[in-house]
Order: C-alpha cells, then sequence, then structure tokens
C-alpha cells in the first residue's frame, strides 16, 4: 500500500490507473501535467511518481528534472507510449527506476510498484 | 598551289607530247625521202636528230613527272597537315565538355545529385550540356519531393502509432478491469470482453509491426547486440508459444544441438523474429499439426529453423513472402490474425543481425523456414577470447 501520484493528459487514462491502482490497495493521487506534478510532491510527498513522458505545457521528464534538481528523491516510472520505452530518451541523470509501455501491463506494473514501495 | 602546279605540269606534257608527235612526222617524211632515194644522207641525219630530239623531251617529261609527283605529294602532306591541325583542334574543344558530361552523368547515376556540366565549348556540345543540367534539376527536384514524402510518411507512422496508444491503453485497460470482476458478468458478457482484448492483442501488434517498419525504413530500426546464448531463449519462446499450439492439439517439438556457439544479437529482437515464424506455422497449419523448432550449428553459422508439416506455400507465392502485407492464402484457415508484416520485418531484423533468412515449402508437405546468424567468436570459460581460428 503506498501513496501514488499519477500524472497523465488524459482523463480516461487517469480513471483506469486509479481505479487499478485502489482496486490494488493504493492511495491515488492524480496531475495533468508536469506543473502539477511539482505543486502536488511539495505538498503530498507520495512514495511514487508514475509519469507520462509527452504531457502537454510540461512533461513528465521536465517534471522530473526540476524535482531531482531541488533535491526530491522519489522513485519514478516513466509510462511511455512509445513501443519501447526506453526510446523516450529520458537522460539517465533522471534516476528514473524503470519505464512502462502504453498499453500497460498492469500486473507488471503493481509488480514493479511493490517492489519499489516495500521498504 | 599543288593544283597550279598539276596544271602546269598537264599543259607542259601535252606540249612536250605533241612536239614527240610532231618530231615522228619529220622522221617519217625524212624515211619516205630515204626510201625514195631523195637526199639519203640529209634524211639518215635527220632521223637521228628527231631519235635524240624525242629521247631528250621524254626525259624533260619523266623530269617533269617526278617534279610535279614531288609537288603533289608536298601539297598533300600540308593539305593533310592543316586539316589535322584543324581537327585536333575541334575534337579538342569537344573533347572536354564531353569527358565532363561523362564524369557528371556518372556522379549523377551514383548519386550525386548535384551533378551539374560547365556550359561551353562548341553550340551542340554547349547544347548536351544545357540538356544534362536541366535533366538533372529534374532528378533533382524529384528526389527531393520522394524524400520529403518518405519523411512524410515515416513521421505520419511514428505519430500515428504513438497516438493510437493512448485510446488503445484506455480499452484494453477498462475491458481488463471489466475482466477482474468476472464472477459478476454473465458468460455472454465475458465472452464479449474476451473479444475485444483479443482485439486489443491485435492492434498492439499491429501498431508494434507498423513502428518496426517505419523504423527500418527511415534506417532507425536498430539493435544492441550481446553475445547470446540461444537454447535458454528457444526453450522459454517455445513454452510461450505452446499456450497458443495446445489449445490447438499441435505438436511443437524442440531439438537444439548440444554445445551451440554463442551468437551476437539482441534477445529480444531475435525472439521477435522467432514467435513471428512459430506464430505463423501455428496460424496457417490446421489442428493437430506438427510443428518443429530445431537450432544447430553449420560451418560458422547457427540455422534456426520452425518446420512444419502444413498446408505449404505454393511456388507462386514464394516469392514475395517476404515482402510487407504479404499474406498466404487466407481461405486455408480462418484463425489467421496476422498483420502480413511479421515476415518483412522478420526478414529486416535477421538481416540487422548480420544473418539470412530463407522459406523452402512444399505445397501439401509443409514449410520450413530457416534463420541464419553468424557464430559469434568463442569465449573461453574464464571470460578470455580464444582464437578465432580455433573457434571455427
Amino acid at each position: 500500500m503506498a501513496r501514488i501520484l499519477v500524472a497523465d493528459d488524459s482523463e480516461t487514462i487517469l480513471l483506469l490507473m486509479r481505479t487499478r491502482l485502489e482496486l490494488a490497495g493504493h492511495e491515488v493521487q492524480t496531475a495533468v501535467d508536469g506543473q502539477e506534478v511539482t505543486e502536488l510532491v511539495g505538498e503530498n510527498e507520495p512514495d511514487l511518481l508514475l509519469l507520462d513522458a509527452m504531457m502537454p505545457r510540461k512533461s513528465g521528464i521536465d517534471a522530473l528534472r526540476e524535482l531531482r534538481a531541488a533535491g526530491v528523491a522519489v522513485p519514478a516510472l516513466i509510462v511511455s507510449a512509445h513501443q519501447d520505452a526506453s526510446d523516450a530518451n529520458a537522460p539517465t541523470d533522471l534516476e528514473v527506476s524503470g519505464y512502462i509501455n502504453k498499453p500497460i501491463d498492469f500486473d507488471r506494473l503493481l509488480e514493479e510498484i511493490a517492489a519499489l514501495t516495500q521498504s | 598551289m599543288a593544283v597550279i602546279g598539276v596544271g602546269r605540269f598537264i599543259q607542259q606534257r601535252q606540249d612536250f607530247e605533241d612536239a614527240i608527235a610532231r618530231s615522228y612526222q619529220v622522221e617519217m617524211g625524212a624515211r619516205t625521202r630515204l626510201a625514195e632515194g631523195i637526199g639519203a644522207e640529209t634524211a639518215r641525219d635527220a632521223i637521228a636528230t628527231q631519235a635524240n630530239k624525242r629521247d631528250e623531251l621524254r626525259e624533260r617529261i619523266s623530269d617533269d613527272t617526278r617534279d610535279t609527283a614531288i609537288l603533289v605529294a608536298a601539297g598533300l602532306i600540308a593539305g593533310l597537315t592543316g586539316a589535322l591541325l584543324l581537327f585536333s583542334g575541334l575534337i579538342a574543344s569537344m573533347r572536354r565538355p564531353l569527358e565532363e558530361l561523362v564524369d557528371a552523368a556518372g556522379r549523377l547515376a551514383a548519386g550525386d545529385r548535384r551533378a551539374r556540366v560547365e556550359i561551353g565549348g562548341l553550340s551542340e556540345t554547349a547544347a548536351l550540356g544545357a540538356a544534362f543540367n536541366e535533366m538533372a534539376d529534374e532528378l533533382e527536384r524529384e528526389a527531393s519531393q520522394r524524400d520529403q514524402l518518405d519523411r512524410l510518411k515515416d513521421e505520419f507512422v511514428l505519430t500515428a502509432s504513438h497516438e493510437l496508444r493512448s485510446p488503445l491503453t484506455s480499452v484494453q485497460g477498462f475491458a481488463e478491469l471489466l475482466m477482474l470482476e468476472r464472477d459478476s458478468l454473465t458468460q455472454k458478457q465475458v465472452e464479449t470482453v474476451e473479444i475485444i482484448l483479443d482485439n486489443c492483442r491485435h492492434l498492439v501488434r499491429l501498431l508494434n509491426d507498423l513502428l518496426d517498419l517505419a523504423r527500418s525504413d527511415a534506417g532507425r530500426l536498430s539493435i544492441q547486440a550481446q553475445p547470446t546464448e540461444l537454447a535458454p531463449l528457444i526453450d522459454d519462446t517455445v513454452r510461450t508459444m505452446r499456450a497458443q499450439t495446445e489449445p490447438a492439439h499441435q505438436t511443437l517439438a524442440v531439438q537444439i544441438e548440444p554445445d551451440l556457439p554463442l551468437v551476437n544479437v539482441e534477445p529480444g529482437r531475435i525472439r521477435q523474429v522467432l514467435v513471428n515464424l512459430l506464430t505463423n506455422a501455428h496460424e496457417y497449419c490446421p489442428e493437430g499439426a506438427s510443428i518443429a523448432m530445431t537450432a544447430r550449428a553449420k560451418g560458422d553459422e547457427v540455422v534456426l529453423a520452425v518446420i512444419d508439416d502444413g498446408p505449404g506455400i505454393p511456388e507462386t507465392q514464394l516469392e514475395q513472402i517476404f515482402e510487407r502485407f504479404t499474406r498466404g492464402d487466407a481461405g486455408l484457415t480462418q484463425r489467421v490474425g496476422g498483420t502480413g508484416l511479421g515476415l518483412a520485418i522478420s526478414k529486416s531484423l535477421v538481416e540487422l543481425h548480420g544473418g539470412r533468412i530463407e522459406v523452402d515449402s512444399t505445397v501439401g508437405q509443409g514449410s520450413t523456414f530457416s534463420v541464419r546468424l553468424p557464430a559469434a567468436p568463442a569465449i573461453g570459460a574464464g571470460g578470455q577470447q580464444r582464437a578465432t581460428a580455433e573457434a571455427g
């Protein structure tokens, strides 16, 4: 059971994520862009970030870059619509914990979340 | 000059010939007089004189002939030399532009779209050069339009494949959500959701295939090769595939030669190729068919083969089978759900690994798809590289 901040520009995807993650017993907060992510992280201190790589205004990658620069070390998974998520060209210095492809394999995602939030 | 000389020579020669003729007439008169016994002494003198005179004339003719011949020869030589000089000038002025044309045409053919010639020289070569440049301009315009279209196409496929993934994620995700509560669904509802999920998986496969092809076309399909042991990869792939072949009562046998050499490949990509080949065998073969996956070393290659005893592929279709959107007769089976892209992608992937993919098929007996991959240089147990010669 973890506090997870999910960011995606699609309301439908956010609803899907919230439903699946809450079913698995997690506490879910949502954001529609990177700007909201940086604001919410400061307020709520989530255990894990689940960020869409491409969002309008501020992408998940840009938000993570700002957070890392500000010294926030929360684990982050990048969700990408690229077939091969590591194609998303995320810089290696952002301490990304993993990449999740769309369509999302929720069994795998839940396993990763469990592994990253165990402690 | 030679013409005047020859004319004068002909005139003179005529004069000499006339003189010789007159000399004969005089001699004939003298001989008549001699025969009639009139002034025999004078006549004999006259005959001798005329003979001498004719000899002299003949000598002069021969001298003149020689002089004229020399004159004519000199004239000819001078004329030919002049002509030669004239022509060599002409040839030289044509040669440079022609050489330049040949050179530019060669560069154009080799793909240098900027190849042009400098227009100059004779009007004919200048016209040729201008026509060449015009043609090259047209080719360059067409090529750049084609490049732009290609880029647009690649970009379109990449964007479409990317954009379609989000709604697909929702459809698949919510269908899965329904399946999590399958106990509260009717049998009919469960079947309906299963159809949705099946089609989602098919769409994902299609998107992945299209993306791979677009990347391959754009030269952006790359592999990260690493020394790989094939046996576990094959075993694992076959195990996954049995989930599909077992319900169809198809046997899926594996035969891997012991001590296969390592291959330098990206494991995920080779698995993708094997899944494509095995899925084809499964989908095109009837229930109860035998499918075999084999791996063996041959020379400095490892040969992977997917062998089936299915309907086989007619010879007319064998040639295009690795081309995109080519599919076997769908009438053979209802289960074929492929995209028509699998073999085209498999071929691209195998070739990216420096290998080859081949098909051998007999209608009514079955098909064999072989993938030949170059063996990696052998690595010793201690991680040390053995000599390649020893490995071979």
